[in-house]
């Protein structure tokens, strides 16, 4: 089985990961700080655009993609819109009582879930795990240790994928039957997990003895085949962030879409 | 130059030494090759040698003279474990930063060594999970050789290659090795005897009991190698020697699988067709055809295990003409998979329940199964606890336990030595005996000209050939059977 998926490399994939790494958690932070669903909408379709046009993935997986990104955004909003508390009432039925106050505390709760997916995304799409970790170890001097570690983990996923569907068809030829409710799924969990626990404790294991046999942690100085240093695409990429968040500062305040400024 | 004096050598949580007293000792530019039964610490030994044990692997050894090489590389035989980069040219590089090479020169250095190795790809950034088996191993060895070793470790390098592959790498070792001292664990020798100059023989408490030039070994320790399973050149006459003629039976004309038009899918693709084809009862099907031709695909189908489409039809024992998993049995690669229970008995015992066996039979027909398939003495053991051998004869027995049809068997000799094959062709013929019908899938041409009565030829996904064997049982002597 193959889980690999072909791009087209953009700028987007020239970007220092470890740059875009800190830039995006800083974002994801001071976002969290913002109360004006207005704010995210802008911010929303900046990034959206960028994930739209700027990954080089192909449109069916931007789609696919696209399709978990609506669903968290449906359910975050409509639990809060549905059920969330208010004074202004616009419409009860049942349990389900919409009000002014929580409808717009879902708009906002969705959009903030959207932007995180969004940035996420855009984040996991252009990034080259190796990369990430070459430049963890270049810029942010990660112990190699770890990053190789983390890199042979990726490495046996695929692995685990196939080992995972050969255990499905095994189990189903030795007739297991699973009880119903909670019990049930239990004895999934233990029948699945201990078996391909077992397949990669052990393959991980001689995965390591083989890197030790190979020299590694013989000394702490290496060499690296990637060179990951800092371009002008990083400046760009927080040239267009800064601006980008300037815009949508200014456009929520003088272009506003929903009639409220500060929701919590 | 590599020694060690009086080593011992004993794994926790077990009672016994593994190794008492075994003195040994390798010149530069040897080539030796170490034999031994499973179980014999061949592996063990050869780490030991390398210094893996005790500086990676924590096992207490103690010797009175030790003396490793600093510079050495080892190739493993398990092609997706010895990997930590996702691509070729990123996995060499990964030796080159241990070494500290420079950036600038290892663009270069990389497609030498893969040069070596016979690893001609048109981009070098290739995803390591595409290549083949054979291929993977090539890539361990270039990697290897990116140590710039003086002594190579091959621990078993082809286990887990088929034919193809395994001569693939061999001819590949012979050629990078010239220069350098080789130590190699191995139990399938035919390739391996062109290389080596020296043969050492462990027996199975890891004590050495031969130590000499391969031709004197081999004719002089024959009978040592047969009985622990080593695969020497020609073992296959040897052991049909002994073999005696198998009866046909007569009910051999009534179908148990029929096919027509039948296709198995993988991913929305057709992968597999037969376009009419029967499986009799008492047959011993094998089937063959190169790696990933769609063997594997077809016992799935069969199985109902993958999407299929066209005519299939099943006359098993409880007239219900579908797939019912109740009355075939199917046996994995990887046994460890099927395995379900906490010991050897539960995981018997869970088939008998799932069978329309009566309860008040279970505890006898456990006792005689277990006995057969020689598990008594671990009946209790965690299934995961036990040999490779005894693992294999658990997965075959859980299937065979409660009274099925017909037996399909994924490669089950595969990677086992002599002993274990033998053992276990013997039971399926055993089983056969008690009216199952046999169908496997092999690569091992000796296995379906000794005991299969068809064999199928599957090449490019598709139902080539079929071929009736029995007639060749029953007529010629077993004399001239094994003339080539």
């Amino acid at each position: 089985m193959s889980i690999s998926v072909s791009y087209q490399p953009t700028w987007l994939h020239q970007i220092n990961p470890s740059f875009k790494l800190l830039t995006l958690t800083a974002l994801f932070i001071g976002l969290l700080f913002v109360h004006n669903p207005n704010f995210l909408l802008y911010m929303i379709t900046g990034i959206a655009v960028l994930y739209l046009f700027g990954t080089g993935h192909r449109w069916k997986v931007i789609g696919l993609l696209a399709i978990p990104l609506t669903i968290i955004f449906l359910s975050s909003s409509t639990t809060m819109i549905f059920f969330g508390e208010g004074e202004q009432t616009w419409f009860k039925f049942g349990l389900i009582h919409i009000t002014e106050e929580s409808f717009y505390r879902g708009i906002h709760l969705g959009l903030r879930s959207m932007v995180f997916g969004l940035l996420s995304l855009l984040f996991a799409l252009t990034t080259r795990p190796v990369y990430l970790f070459y430049s963890t170890m270049q810029q942010l001097k990660l112990k190699p240790k770890y990053a190789y570690s983390f890199m042979a983990a990726i490495r046996m996923l695929p692995i685990i994928v196939e080992e995972f569907q050969t255990l499905r068809q095994a189990l189903k030829v030795r007739g297991v039957q699973y009880s119903k409710g909670v019990k049930g799924m239990y004895e999934k969990v233990k029948l699945y997990a201990i078996p391909l626990l077992a397949q990669s404790i052990r393959r991980a294991h001689r995965i390591a003895v083989a890197m030790e046999a190979k020299q590694f942690s013989k000394n702490n100085k290496r060499t690296f085949y990637y060179h990951l240093g800092y371009t002008n695409k990083d400046l760009l990429f927080f040239f267009i962030l800064v601006v980008w968040l300037i815009i949508s500062y200014v456009c929520s305040n003088q272009f506003t879409v929903f009639p409220v400024e500060y929701v919590r | 130059m590599l020694e060690v004096k009086n080593l011992r050598a004993k794994y926790p949580n077990e009672t016994s030494l593994l190794f008492k007293d075994v003195s040994l000792s390798i010149q530069q530019g040897e080539k030796v090759l170490l034999v031994g039964p499973s179980g014999s610490g061949k592996s063990t030994l050869l780490q030991i040698l390398a210094g893996l044990i005790p500086d990676v692997i924590e096992v207490p050894i103690k010797a009175d003279k030790r003396k490793i090489s600093e510079s050495y590389g080892m190739v493993f035989q398990d092609p997706d474990a010895q990997f930590c980069m996702p691509y070729v040219d990123e996995e060499i590089a990964f030796v080159l930063e241990n070494r500290n090479i420079s950036q600038q020169n290892m663009a270069f250095l990389i497609s030498q060594y893969l040069d070596r190795v016979g690893l001609q790809l048109a981009d070098e950034h290739v995803s390591i999970q595409q290549l083949s088996g054979g291929m993977k191993q090539r890539l361990a060895i270039a990697s290897v050789l990116a140590l710039e070793p003086e002594v190579l470790f091959l621990d078993e390098p082809t286990a887990m290659l088929d034919q193809i592959g395994t001569k693939q790498v061999w001819d590949t070792l012979k050629e990078v090795s010239e220069d350098k001292t080789v130590v190699i664990v191995e139990h399938k020798i035919d390739h391996v005897l062109p290389l080596v100059d020296r043969v050492i023989i462990l027996d199975e408490i890891g004590a050495i009991v031969a130590d000499g030039e391969p031709n004197d070994i081999f004719s002089r320790f024959r009978s040592k190698l047969y009985q622990y399973g080593i695969w020497y050149p020609n073992i296959w006459d040897d052991y049909a020697q002994q073999l005696p003629n198998y009866a046909q039976y007569d009910n051999m004309h009534q179908p148990i699988i029929t096919m027509d038009s039948f296709h198995g899918y993988y991913q929305k693709q057709i992968k597999m067709h037969v376009n009419d084809a029967v499986i009799h009862r008492g047959d011993w099907l094998a089937i063959t055809g190169e790696n990933g031709s769609g063997k594997s695909t077809l016992m799935l189908a069969i199985m109902q295990l993958i999407k299929t489409s066209g005519e299939i039809n099943y006359f098993l024992s409880d007239n219900s003409n579908t797939c019912d998993y109740r009355k075939m049995g199917y046996v994995f690669q990887n046994p460890e998979l099927q395995f379900i229970t906490n010991s050897v008995y539960a995981e018997l015992e869970h088939s008998l329940k799932n069978s329309d066996v009566h309860p008040e039979k279970f505890a006898d027909r456990l006792e005689a199964h277990l006995k057969r398939y020689n598990l008594y003495h671990v009946k209790d053991h965690h299934p995961y606890q036990l040999s490779i051998g005894q693992k294999k004869r658990l997965s075959v027995a859980t299937a065979t336990i409660a009274d099925v049809d017909i037996l399909l068997l994924d490669e089950p000799t595969f990677g086992q030595d002599a002993k274990n094959t033998f053992q276990m062709l013997e039971l399926f013929e055993e089983c056969r005996k008690n009216n199952i019908t046999i169908v496997m899938v092999t690569h091992q041409p000796e296995i379906v000209e000794l005991y299969a009565t068809k064999e199928w030829r599957i090449k490019d996904g598709e139902l080539m050939e079929i071929l009736d064997l029995s007639r060749v049982q029953e007529n010629i002597s077993k004399d001239d059977m094994y003339v080539y």
